[in-house]
């Protein structure tokens, strides 16, 4: 057996051409070495699994449609322990199936990339209409105190990219990563040049490789991420929902306990610069500063345009990776443009405020911008409620 | 410029969007296409919109409609609010029985009953796909034409060429 690497990934694929945004999360994928895939149709996904069943044959891989969505989330997860690189993909209800194995898969720290397509909800909602509901339970849908990586793209390009680096976070510091579309970015075609997305470097998953004796599958390592037992390799270890030490054995020691859980969640803080990723527009000397991600994001990032051209002093900042939200950054934005007030228009009844109103703590004015009809935000909306505020 | 095609499900409008957009991605513009249908496997109101620049769109769905295309009477009312004065909307002449009337141009042409005479009603989007190639004067026909021929069966193939000329020369027709 060997690493899914780049090495056995097919050339990339480059020049103009149009594709969806499900589509080019799969090629992402692809690319970025995903060789397993498990997925139970279901809208407005369906397009990832349909381009995975067509494509990873092609490549050697593997993919299965699955008796459900639960289903999906094992199959993938005993593709990863096998030592395959492995995604699913789903939307809300699917999702929230999902929840109980993607908590394994966050305890036991086994690498497995979720493309979740929001559409309305809850329960079965709108299937086929856009809604952005799923921001909180992307971060907190599992229960207990857990690490995960949510990256939300704004567009075709950004599918295509954040899914090959959400391959990368996730093969490299062995954490579930989820990559949140919402319905309209999932179902958008756009002309993208896949020649101007840069190479990724080669993915590889850090493999055991010292003496099988004595050997611990959850060392503290320096980098917090313990290199995973390749099955055949000859290492014994254990591997358990159950909290666990470093010899991969329930425990509820306090101490160790304690030391294990923290170590998967200082993981995500000890890599932070290299999982944070977020865009401006127009922010250094804005008053008023949109906070949005797809979707809405792309509306807002007209409204400002038009609210430049009328002489407002208005900017867009877009968390490309949702969470860990990039905090920092925010903060920084805010103070050096002294910003005074801070819109949020989201496809929801305010999820991503709640986080912007707790980073920013008083910094700012923070107001959200609700939608909830299956229907997107538009500019105008935006740009109407951004007038509004700056009165 | 925005192009929206509407209808009702099973009329090729995606289709007919799509290839547009393939043709005027090899004329080296961008395009976003955006799709809207309703939970149902034929019928039921669909759309899809073209937002048609030299880069990547902010917005990339339509605000104001530069074309609307309507193939059936379930959309006959839902885009009146994207029209602008300077929108062209071209009708089916048999299925849409109340056009939008207003300050923009309307069209009522014989998509339907020219497919039909050609022995295909389904050819009725490649028609249209004809008759706005040369009212909207976005693209050259031979690269819509192309377009058609690369992304159709190739057993239609003689049927849709045809269905082009007859909907081009529809177009040529009418006062630009």
């Amino acid at each position: 057996m060997t690493a899914p690497s780049l090495a056995a990934a097919p050339p990339a694929l480059t020049g103009r051409r149009n594709l969806e945004g499900n589509e080019a999360c799969a090629l992402g994928a692809i690319r970025a070495g995903c060789r397993f895939f498990a997925g139970y149709p279901i809208t407005p996904s369906s397009e990832v699994a349909e381009t995975m069943a067509r494509e990873l044959p092609k490549v050697g891989g593997t993919f299965i449609q699955m008796e459900d969505e639960i289903a999906s989330m094992g199959a993938v997860i005993g593709a990863s322990m096998g030592g395959v690189t492995a995604m699913t993909a789903t939307s809300g209800p699917g999702f929230s199936l999902k929840q109980e194995n993607l908590g394994y898969a966050c305890g036991a720290e086994i690498p497995c990339v979720i493309v979740n397509v929001m559409r309305g909800g809850p329960s079965t909602g709108m299937p086929t209409r856009p809604a952005q509901g799923d921001i909180l339970q992307a971060r907190w849908g599992t229960h207990g105190d857990h690490a995960v990586i949510v990256l939300a793209p704004a567009s075709v390009g950004e599918a295509y990219s954040e899914t090959i680096r959400a391959v990368e976070l996730s093969e490299t510091l062995r954490v579930p990563v989820v990559v949140l579309l919402d319905e309209v970015i999932g179902h958008l075609t756009e002309t993208v040049d896949l020649g101007a997305v840069p190479e990724t470097p080669g993915i590889a998953r850090p493999f055991a490789t010292g003496p099988r004796e004595g050997f611990l599958p959850y060392a503290e390592t320096a980098d917090l991420v313990p290199p995973m037992p390749r099955p055949g390799d000859g290492y014994r270890s254990h591997c358990t929902g159950l909290t666990h030490g470093p010899d991969g054995f329930p425990t509820q020691n306090p101490a160790v306990a304690a030391a294990a859980l923290t170590r998967t969640t200082d993981k995500l803080v000890l890599h932070r610069a290299r999982i944070e990723s977020w865009r401006e527009q127009a922010t250094e000397d804005a008053d008023l500063l949109i906070v949005a991600i797809g979707i809405s994001a792309r509306a807002a990032r007209q409204a400002v345009k038009d609210l430049r051209a009328e002489g407002l002093k208005v900017g867009l900042f877009r968390p490309v990776t949702l969470w860990p939200f990039p905090e920092t950054p925010l903060r920084e934005a805010v103070a050096a443009a002294g910003t005074r007030k801070v819109l949020v228009p989201e496809m929801n009844q305010g999820q991503l405020v709640l986080e912007v109103e707790r980073v920013l703590a008083g910094r700012a004015e923070v107001a959200g911008l609700s939608r909830i009809d299956g229907e997107t935000l538009t500019p105008d909306e935006i740009a109407g409620a951004a007038r509004e505020a700056l009165k | 410029m925005e192009i929206r095609f509407s209808g009702s499900g099973g009329q090729g409008l995606l289709l007919s969007a799509r290839i547009l957009a393939a043709a005027l991605t090899e004329a080296g513009l961008t395009v976003a296409q955006s799709n809207a249908y309703e939970p149902v496997s034929r019928g039921g109101l669909s759309r899809s919109d073209l937002v048609i620049g030299e880069g990547e769109a902010d917005y990339p769905l339509a605000r104001r409609l530069d074309v609307l295309l309507i193939l059936d009477e379930a959309a006959a009312t839902v885009s009146t609010g994207l029209l602008t004065p300077a929108s062209l909307v071209l009708c089916d002449a048999e299925r849409v029985t109340t056009p939008p009337r207003g300050p923009f141009r309307t069209l009522c042409l014989p998509f339907t009953e020219t497919a039909r005479t050609l022995g295909n009603p389904r050819v009725t989007n490649i028609v249209a796909l004809g008759a706005l190639t040369a009212q909207a004067s976005i693209c050259p026909p031979e690269q819509l034409l192309a377009a058609i021929v690369a992304q159709t069966p190739a057993r239609f193939e003689r049927l849709n060429r045809e269905a082009f000329a007859a909907g081009l020369a529809m177009g040529e027709t009418e006062p630009a």
